[in-house]
């Protein structure tokens, strides 16, 4: 009989022992479900890494999801089972749907996910997607009608980049309740990491590409982008005002077609320089009233693996319509002076033919009026060389006057005596006033101070009806007051200039003034008076003293290189004050 | 209907649309993550011990963790048929 209290401790070192035993077995199957646990969080974490890796080497991180999303699904089957894995993107026009297929389904599987997808696009975006058209591709496994089995197990991975929805990923099963939790998790987690790379990367791009639109904006020519489908990318403020676009929105190759208003196919030019891979450029397109040169290149990769490939167009609008103005003006100077030479040239011509007649070169009166007309003739060609040879000179800032004490007030009695007789034969009254504080003398070129105070009364008696007034007016200026001021002071007879209130601030010099009672001048032609490319249409001029135009532009030139300067006011219907001054 | 039963409601409707934007098997598996929540299998919210308001924040902040902004941004047709409860931003 085995004593009572050894049969206790025997018990309970049974108990002890396999208390023990239960415990170890519990330890090791806890130590092995831990193990397993790590083994299959490192197995996923693997996963994660070696997809997001994948997606790095093979997409660079790129724009196009797509790529990305090729690289996921063609790597699901590693960790993940599945019947069908199927992404759609969301396209302006329509909507990509590609599906993998692990293992065959019917049709109706794929119609179904298919249908599962797009209601949770359309629940996302909160409209109806049924009328959007789907391009569908399908790989992997065959389809087969037989395997008629329907979707028991699936989810959606919504597809954001930045904020938009751009697309929804899909698994699905045919067993019931085939995914775990943490599977779904992963997968959710690798989309999301690839989500944020791209966004990243895309905000890297918009960066980058509003700082082109800054750049594209600044500048003065029209210029739009496109890509390879010719959607406008870009379209700067030159390139909308060009066509008339005032949307706020970028406008599209179709605003830019109707505001082309049929001056220009864009499109089609695009293509053809995009189809021939050469810059085209087309000249004198008017649009709206201005004239363009159009210059249209297609735009090419010069980066990568995509080196040399057509990215989209560029289209360049240069604004010429200056240029054409400018060559305008020079054709019709051109004709002006060709038509001033063919006058007396002809006149030579014709009175050389004559004079080989001896009965001519025998009659003494008629040979003299003959050589008096021959002497007119060629002067007058004389003086439009000499002028054309002075603006040509003050052109190229290479005019040079020769300084010297004179008498400016011997000067202008001697000019208004020469013009007197021009004056009575038009009935103007022509009169001189010299002040009689200022100096009569001082330092000019007096045959170039001749030469503008010629110019400025022929002009004057020129545009002054019969019955009008042309007065010659000299007085000093002081540093204070304003020619204006002065000369209404004076009470001469005055028309002010608009830039009269600038000349406070010009040093004591001598004023010569010709004011005339004539047409005056329109506000318009203001500008184009110094421009020896425009003689502007007085009636006048255009009916009796047609001339080159040179006059005060030489004058200017002549009074500019004695370090003065020259104004002009003029109120149509009352006349016109030319002043020019010369310092002291 | 009390404020329970309206919470019980509109989480029901949040969990319906998560059911249709992500499927059924992440949707009720994710709401039944949440703490005080008892969810059917259908994915209608069966009963709510403790705050409801809190037990509604921690349903989508759930979803809001798996799939983005995004998905808190469908939600908003929802609440509007719920004026007496206010969305948490």
């Amino acid at each position: 009989m085995i004593p009572q209290n050894i049969l206790y401790i025997a018990i309970i070192l049974i108990i002890l022992y396999l208390a023990g035993i239960t415990f170890a077995y519990w330890f090791f199957l806890r130590s092995k479900r831990n193990i397993e646990m790590k083994e299959s969080e490192v197995k996923h974490r693997m996963y994660e890494l070696a997809i997001l890796k994948e997606i790095a080497d093979r997409t660079g991180y790129s724009l196009n999801i797509q790529k990305i999303l090729d690289v996921i699904a063609g790597s699901l089957n590693q960790f993940l089972e599945y019947d069908v894995a199927a992404y759609m993107l969301l396209n302006p026009d329509k909507i990509i749907f590609k599906s993998d297929l692990q293992h065959s389904v019917s049709p109706q599987f794929i119609k179904e996910v298919r249908g599962r997808m797009l209601k949770s696009l359309a629940a996302i975006l909160g409209r109806d997607l049924t009328n959007v058209s789907v391009e569908e591709t399908i790989t992997g496994a065959l389809m087969l009608e037989a395997t008629d089995e329907p979707v028991r197990s699936y989810f959606n991975i919504p597809l954001v980049i930045g904020d938009q929805l751009v697309g929804v990923l899909t698994i699905a099963h045919r067993k019931e309740g085939f995914y775990k939790e943490e599977e779904m998790s992963i997968l959710y987690k690798i989309v999301s990491q690839a989500s944020q790379a791209v966004t990243k990367l895309e905000e890297t791009v918009k960066t980058e590409q509003r700082k082109t639109a800054a750049m594209i904006e600044s500048m003065i020519e029209g210029v739009v982008m496109t890509d390879r489908d010719y959607r406008i990318l870009a379209a700067n403020a030159a390139a909308r005002n060009a066509i008339g676009y005032e949307g706020t929105e970028l406008p599209t190759i179709f605003d830019f077609i109707t505001g082309l208003n049929g001056a220009f196919d864009i499109k089609e030019k695009l293509e053809e320089s995009i189809k021939l891979d050469k810059p085209l450029t087309f000249k004198n397109v008017m649009l709206r009233g201005k004239y363009y040169e159009v210059l249209i290149s297609p735009v090419k990769s010069d980066v990568g693996v995509i080196k040399n490939q057509i990215l989209g167009g560029v289209v360049v609008l240069h604004d010429i319509t200056h240029e054409k103005e400018a060559e305008k003006m020079r054709d019709d100077f051109t004709s002006m002076i060709v038509h001033e030479l063919r006058s007396p040239l002809g006149n030579i011509k014709k009175i050389g033919e004559m004079m080989k007649s001896t009965k001519v070169l025998e009659n003494k009166q008629m040979s003299s009026e003959y050589v008096a007309m021959l002497s007119e003739s060629s002067s007058s060609m004389l003086t439009l060389l000499n002028d054309l040879l002075d603006a040509a000179k003050i052109s190229a800032g290479k005019f040079t006057v020769e300084k010297k004490e004179s008498n400016l007030k011997e000067l202008l009695l001697g000019r208004v005596k020469f013009f007197d007789t021009t004056a009575r034969d038009g009935k103007i009254e022509l009169s001189l006033s010299f002040e009689a504080s200022a100096p009569t003398t001082a330092s000019f070129d007096p045959v170039r101070i001749i030469q503008v105070v010629n110019n400025l009364l022929t002009n004057a008696l020129n545009f002054t009806p019969p019955g009008g007034k042309v007065a010659v007016e000299c007085f000093l200026h002081k540093k204070g007051s304003t020619i204006d001021q002065e000369a209404t002071k004076l009470q001469l007879p005055w028309i002010a200039s608009r830039e009269d209130s600038s000349t406070g601030m010009l040093d004591d010099c001598l004023v010569i003034a010709v004011t005339d009672s004539g047409e005056g001048i329109a506000p318009e032609n203001f500008g184009k008076l110094f421009n020896k490319f425009t003689q502007f249409v007085g009636a006048a001029r255009e009916n009796k003293h047609k001339g080159t135009g040179l006059g005060l532009v030489i004058a200017k030139g002549i009074v500019e290189a004695h370090g003065g300067t020259i104004r002009v006011g003029s109120i149509v219907g009352k006349g016109t004050t030319v002043y020019v001054t010369i310092n002291l | 209907m009390d404020q329970n039963e309206q919470y019980k409601s509109i989480m029901s409707e949040i969990i319906g649309k998560q059911i249709i934007i992500l499927g059924p098997n992440v949707a009720v598996m994710r709401a039944r993550k949440v703490p005080n929540l008892v969810i059917n299998d259908d994915g209608t919210v069966a009963s709510i011990t403790g705050d409801p308001s809190e037990a509604m924040g921690k349903l989508i902040d759930s979803y809001v963790e798996l799939s983005g902004q995004i998905v808190k941004n469908t939600l908003g047709s929802i609440f509007t048929k719920y004026p007496e409860i206010k969305q948490a931003s």
